[in-house]
């Protein structure tokens, strides 16, 4: 079969992304150009910084990813976008812009769901195996998905709440730290102990999360403590914090993979890049014998290369988007 | 040779394809949605024409001040043309173009959007004469100079860009002029 070349471009936060991936799973070029610096400074994503930097830098990525790249643009088989969910003046740049490309070189256009991409990182290469349970973990979601074949998606369950990822931001935010929260907070709590006894998330027999609870203690805690001129050990209670969020993910992991019979595990989404998280997973895995798939940490945040894995089903079954293509700043990955 | 020129600058996108400087095409919409109108009139211009996107040897944009989604839209998809296309790109305001449309002395050109007015004072010449400024309704008061409606003479915009330099595609920016939020 003839090889299939697909650009895709992911500009739906605070990243500028493209790369030109093969068959859905060989990288041949890929760039990220982050904003993380900027937004720093306001400790968070401004939207509207967000889509203006994405418009300045756009072609620049384009210029820097064809450099890279051995197969020219003229050669690709599709474009391939984000179009949801996301910041939506941010999604509405790189729409346009995957839209003006294959107006320019005649290619089809590829419409692909974010979330949908973070679970595609693992595709790149690696086969993924079905049937497989996919653990979404990320600051939108919090999603055990049962998957027996491509594009086909059974929710098993999901957070009733927060979304880990937020859980993890907001709780960076209390402890002082900067943005981005999730990844400090995991460093932190790399010098920590474990000495602060959280409350545990109830022991119930659904696939569903909830963080809320855990969240609100952590604050007033920290805010009780404070007016007692009590000093918070910060590394000790990223550590518990962190303990107690990982074991509640992986104790649904196993209550799922004990009634599903899956061939993979696969983790994706922005927390997946979190080393406690990671080390933990690899545990269940061995546990149940069954093959443990998480993206390199590279396709672990925001990037065009999972959007060029994802947009290669599309490809295959013709799944091609309109010159009318609307961004949409959320959308379940059911919507496909 | 033809010539695109792309203004998505307001609620009233307008695309015009010109031949040897002469207008060949103006395609109108009124949209409250650019992303899923803009692309599509411009299918439309370009087959209104009898022409392939690649015929086009130019290119004129609208950066600014409007709405900023707008203008980043039209910015997004000049300046993508500009460089795969490797075809010249020329910005020009949008208070500059209704300026550039008729004789006149020196006037405050008036753009006005929900909340306020843009505003740039241009000479006889159409050099804009200090900086384009934003006032919101309540600090607005109308003088005698003032022009808001100007009816756009798009061959007079196409002959007033024939005399401007061509900018590097990667260089092409929206002119927003008003703060946002965190700039204040």
């Amino acid at each position: 079969m003839k090889d299939v070349y697909i650009l895709s471009i992911e500009s739906s936060c605070d990243e500028t992304s493209m790369a030109i991936v093969k068959n859905g799973t060989d990288i041949v070029a890929f760039t990220v150009l982050t904003q993380m610096d900027t937004h720093a400074n306001f400790g968070g994503v401004v939207p509207e910084i967000a889509s203006r930097m994405h418009t300045e830098n756009i072609t620049m990525v384009l210029e820097e990813t064809l450099k890279k790249s051995s197969i020219k643009i003229e050669e690709v088989d599709a474009i391939a976008v984000t179009y949801a969910p996301g910041l939506l003046g941010s999604l509405l740049v790189g729409v346009e812009f995957a839209k003006t490309l294959a107006l320019v070189y005649k290619k089809p256009l590829i419409a692909v769901n974010h979330t949908i991409g973070h679970i595609y990182a693992n595709a790149i290469e690696n086969t993924l195996e079905f049937p497989l349970l996919a653990l979404v973990v990320s600051g939108g979601h919090t999603d055990l998905i049962l998957m027996k074949k491509d594009y086909d998606f059974e929710i098993l369950g999901s957070t009733l709440d927060d979304a880990v990822g937020e859980c993890y931001d907001k709780v960076a935010r209390v402890l002082g730290l900067k943005y981005p929260g999730g990844p400090n907070v995991d460093k932190l709590a790399l010098e920590g102990n474990d000495t602060y006894n959280l409350p545990k998330p109830v022991k119930d027999t659904t696939y569903n999360f909830s963080f809320s609870g855990l969240k609100s203690h952590i604050i007033n805690l920290v805010h009780n403590e404070t007016q007692r001129g009590n000093e918070i050990r910060k590394s000790d209670l990223a550590k518990s914090f962190q303990i107690t969020v990982v074991d509640e993910l992986t104790r649904k992991v196993e209550l799922a993979l004990q009634n599903n019979n899956v061939k993979e595990l696969i983790i994706a989404g922005g927390v997946s890049a979190n080393r406690y998280l990671r080390e933990e997973i690899k545990k269940v895995a061995e546990k149940y014998h069954v093959h443990l798939s998480i993206p390199k940490m590279e396709y672990c945040t925001d990037n065009a290369a999972m959007i060029g894995a994802a947009a290669y089903p599309l490809y295959k079954q013709k799944k091609f988007a309109d010159f009318d293509l609307n961004p949409k700043s959320q959308a379940t990955i059911v919507d496909q | 040779m033809y010539t695109l020129y792309i203004d998505t600058h307001s609620d009233k996108i307008c695309l015009v394809i010109f031949k040897n400087d002469k207008v060949l095409v103006v395609n109108e919409k009124e949209t409250h949605q650019h992303s899923t109108t803009t692309m599509p009139v411009l299918i439309e211009s370009l087959k209104k024409a009898s022409i392939e996107i690649e015929d086009i040897s130019e290119i004129f944009v609208v950066n600014g001040p409007g709405s900023f989604t707008g203008v980043r839209l039209g910015v997004t998809i000049a300046k993508t043309l500009a460089y795969t296309l490797n075809k010249p790109i020329k910005t020009i305001s949008s208070l500059l173009v209704k300026a550039v449309s008729f004789e006149h002395e020196e006037i405050n050109i008036i753009e006005r959007e929900k909340n306020g007015v843009f505003i740039g004072t241009f000479d006889e010449s159409n050099h804009l004469i200090g900086e384009y400024r934003y006032l919101k309704n309540s600090e607005y008061e109308k003088s005698t100079k003032d022009i808001e409606d100007v009816s756009i003479d798009y061959e007079k915009v196409c002959a007033y860009l024939k005399g401007q330099e061509s900018i590097n595609p990667h260089a092409v920016n929206p002119l927003y002029v008003k703060l946002i939020e965190v700039q204040k």
